[in-house]
């Protein structure tokens, strides 16, 4: 279930043009795909979503087909495909359930219905982890290709809320895409998370780039995290000049560190 | 006795300034200082003290950090286990310090020659 290729497709006004790459894509991955069903979706979506913009000032519409896109690069079954295109109409249009249900028949509306229920889960990490884990197998998918294509746009959200997407992404949809063999997709959430989460002011600064620079002596899996901590104490150093003395000192511990970290738990003989 | 950890100076250091409110999550800045340790010095000690079992550690919070906008911290605390170990490691240590005082004061050279 991977392999993406590199283009994306861009909509247009006109509607065949808008599913050229799709249907470029289904030919390859699902030849036998009901490409009529999905531009029925496709029509219904464009519809509702009417007049809708993305934050990046895109027709709305585009993030719908780009979600459809994603999955159908993975060979997802077509009711997943017109799930993935209708999946935002129940939320941000006044389209209903019903509607769907009668015009896609009762699984697309299942399948929309589980997206939504998704979104609605609240609690702490792993409560969350619990209930994305336990959902339909065939709605996750749905729910790892839209946070996908939010994360590959997420330059246009407010900075808070791009934290915020970028630390679900890394808690939850990546180790969820690892589950569902989606490995491709997770690796490129992880990316684009850890490049949101460093594009802040103290991991620009001189210090702050050095440090990250310097965690390259680390082991891969202890990068991250000690950068992490690192710019956060940098943060709470108000002055350049601690800053810049913070940022030499740790990194004149940095072989040291690698060493203890790649040995936990060395014996030794207490000297006495 | 024997411990997991080699009770250098800087572990020491930092030890002590844990024990002082184990209970307390500090995060590394604040343990640095403390201590009275440079960064480059107290990380590689954290990190051996966490690769023990002695101190744990864990992400404060990311609704705080988000909610400012800015990274968020680390925090690090003393373990059950490792409190004890660390009272027991550096009362150890002190008592050998207060009898080698002793015995020097005694002017009689120790058995065992130097301690440390």
């Amino acid at each position: 279930m991977n392999g993406r290729p590199k283009t994306e497709p861009q909509p247009t006004a006109c509607q065949d043009d808008a599913l050229a790459g799709l249907r470029e894509i289904l030919r390859i991955t699902r030849p036998d795909a009901d490409v009529e069903l999905i531009r029925r979706a496709y029509d219904v979506a464009a519809s509702w979503h009417q007049g809708q913009t993305r934050m990046s000032g895109d027709p709305y519409i585009t993030h719908p087909l780009a979600v459809a896109t994603i999955l159908a690069e993975l060979g997802a079954d077509d009711q997943m495909l017109c799930a993935a295109m209708l999946h935002d109409t129940i939320d941000i249009s006044p389209c209903t359930l019903a509607a769907l249900s009668g015009q896609f028949g009762a699984e697309v509306a299942a399948l929309v219905a589980g997206t939504i229920a998704l979104d609605q889960v609240k609690g702490n990490l792993s409560e969350v982890l619990a209930a994305v884990r336990s959902a339909d197998t065939r709605v996750l998918p749905i729910k790892v290709a839209d946070r996908l294509h939010n994360m590959r746009t997420v330059e246009f959200i407010a900075h808070a809320k791009q934290l915020r997407k970028s630390r679900e992404s890394l808690d939850i949809f990546a180790p969820v895409a690892s589950q569902l063999s989606m490995d491709i997709i997770g690796a490129e959430l992880e990316t684009l998370a850890y490049a949101t989460m460093k594009r802040n002011r103290h991991a620009r600064s001189i210090p702050g780039r050095l440090l990250i620079a310097m965690t390259a002596l680390l082991p891969v899996a202890a990068r991250t995290r000690w950068c992490e901590e690192w710019l956060g104490e940098l943060h709470t150093l108000p002055a350049r000049r601690a800053r810049a003395s913070f940022a030499i000192h740790t990194m004149l511990g940095i072989p040291r560190l690698a060493y203890t970290i790649r040995n936990p738990a060395p014996g030794h003989r207490r000297a006495g | 006795m024997k411990y997991a950890v080699k009770m250098t100076g800087p572990v020491q250091h930092v030890l002590r300034a844990m024990l002082e409110d184990a209970a307390v999550p500090r995060y590394g800045l604040q343990i640095s200082k403390q201590a009275d340790l440079e960064p480059g010095t107290l990380y590689p000690v954290m990190a051996r003290l966490e690769g023990v079992g002695w101190v744990e550690s864990s992400w404060e919070n990311p609704d705080l950090s988000i909610k400012d906008g800015r990274p968020r911290r680390r925090y690090y605390q003393l373990t059950k286990d490792g409190a004890e170990q660390a009272r027991l490691a550096l009362a150890e240590i002190s008592d050998r310090r207060e009898k080698r005082r002793s015995s020097l004061s005694a002017a009689q050279p120790s058995p065992l020659g130097p301690s440390l």
